[in-house]
């Protein structure tokens, strides 16, 4: 590889803002070095394989994990110093539902959640109970994990909380209520203002929610931008070149991957378009095609180069 | 008029979002001064962020498709239909035409006579 993928947006109000978290699990390190950027009323798509830190990432900003060095602020608060604050200020829906409340009906368990919250919504939460078909005479712990998960987003949703912290939140969802869900999901955004974090392995889904992207792997944040600066940026190359072609030297950007037949060779670079093509052309090939990669082509490629 | 988005389609959204917009004025599926669906309801209809809805319908705006009431919402600019818009359209399938045609190594020339030939053989077989 050559040149580099952008770890850092450019200026804007944050509402995340992690300083180089690093967090080791014994010799495991769950985070290296993590500064995560969410600007204000951005929906945030962190992704990466299992184990790769995100989990742990949204719980540092909750200060239910503490990394060893680096620090985290929520709207400008410091996640440890003022943790309370922060959590009235999150809805969060865990990767793992909490089984602590296994004995609590469903209605009960929003009920006490309710307390919690000033700004809660009743209507709200009555109107999400019905969207995600909850059973408010159920208890919690004889629950499926995708009854659960539809217990968590209403409690994370119905106090219109300006941040939401979502860890694979369509996991264990029946195909019809993931769609539901994103339709839910898209209804308050239109509706509340709010910052949003989700990390999920189903990147199709939510590739029209999604304005930003952050690709974590081996606990390091490989690479953070805006959807806009990813379809400008990030192309599929196609290009014919003659028998014996010598290669060429720089592409004036980052090779993500490169795929090598007789004749014809595709690359997928991150870096301006005009110039990569110059440079192409100026080696003798002949660009067939230049085309933008779907989120889930584009998520590939930014966490598993193979140059 | 019914706004779907093609999942195939890397374009950015919003676009896709303002060509589903012009096509239906062409077509006359979006009569002039008919509405639009409002932002929220169109961005949980395609389950896309409200915000690239919104962005959409300011370019539409920012093009003279559309305009809007306020506190009343999105609605069809008249006189759209035809000429420009007719244009903006064929401009698109032109372009993604060539860029296919290109991939497969043809000239634009090989496409338009391809083309021709191609109507002249089944024009009784089509009623497009």
């Amino acid at each position: 590889m050559t040149g580099s993928l952008p770890t850092r947006l450019r200026d804007g109000e944050l509402a995340v803002d992690t300083r180089g978290l690093t967090k080791r699990f014994g010799d495991q390190v769950a985070l290296n070095d993590v500064t995560l950027q969410v600007p204000t009323g951005a929906v945030y798509l962190l992704v990466g394989p299992n184990g790769a830190g995100k989990s742990t990432t949204l719980k540092v900003l909750l200060d239910l994990v503490r990394a060893e060095t680096g620090t985290a602020e929520v709207f400008g608060l410091n996640t440890r110093e003022r943790a309370p604050e922060v959590r009235a200020n999150v809805g969060y829906v865990p990767e793992r539902p909490d089984w602590g409340y296994g004995w609590m009906r469903v209605g009960r368990l929003l009920e006490h959640h309710a307390l919690y919250y000033p700004t809660w919504d009743a209507s709200y939460a009555a109107r999400l109970a019905q969207k995600f078909e909850l059973r408010t005479d159920r208890k919690m712990g004889v629950l499926s994990k995708g009854q659960a998960r539809r217990v968590h987003l209403t409690m994370a949703l119905a106090h219109r909380p300006p941040l939401l912290l979502l860890d694979e939140p369509t996991d264990g969802l029946d195909p019809f209520m993931r769609d539901e869900t994103l339709g839910v999901l898209a209804d308050h955004l239109a509706e509340s203002p709010t910052t949003v974090v989700l990390s999920t392995h189903h990147v199709e889904e939510v590739e029209g929610l999604a304005d930003h992207i952050g690709v974590l792997r081996n606990g390091e944040l490989r690479a953070q931008m805006s959807r806009d600066d990813l379809n400008v940026n990030l192309r599929r190359y196609r290009v014919e070149v003659p028998d014996g072609w010598s290669g060429v030297a720089s592409l004036n950007g980052t090779v993500l991957r490169r795929l090598t037949a007789p004749r014809e060779v595709q690359w997928t670079v991150w870096g301006p378009e005009a110039e990569i093509v110059q440079k192409l052309s100026g080696a003798g090939g002949t660009v067939r095609e230049v085309v933008p990669l779907s989120l889930i082509d584009a998520t590939l490629a930014l966490l598993n180069p193979n140059d | 008029m019914l706004i779907s988005l093609d999942p195939q389609d890397t374009r950015p959204i919003y676009i896709q979002i303002v060509d589903e917009v012009r096509r239906a004025l062409v077509l006359g599926t979006l009569a002039p001064d008919g509405p639009l669906p409002s932002v929220r309801d169109l961005a949980v209809k395609l389950r896309v962020n409200p915000n690239t809805v919104s962005q959409a319908y300011r370019e539409l705006e920012r093009q003279g498709m559309v305009y809007v009431r306020r506190g009343q919402g999105t609605y069809a600019s008249p006189g759209q239909g035809d000429g420009v818009e007719r244009r903006a359209l064929a401009e698109g399938v032109a372009q993604r035409a060539l860029h296919d045609a290109r991939r497969n190594g043809l000239s634009a020339d090989e496409l338009i006579d391809a083309i021709r030939n191609y109507e002249g053989k089944h024009k009784h077989e089509e009623s497009l």
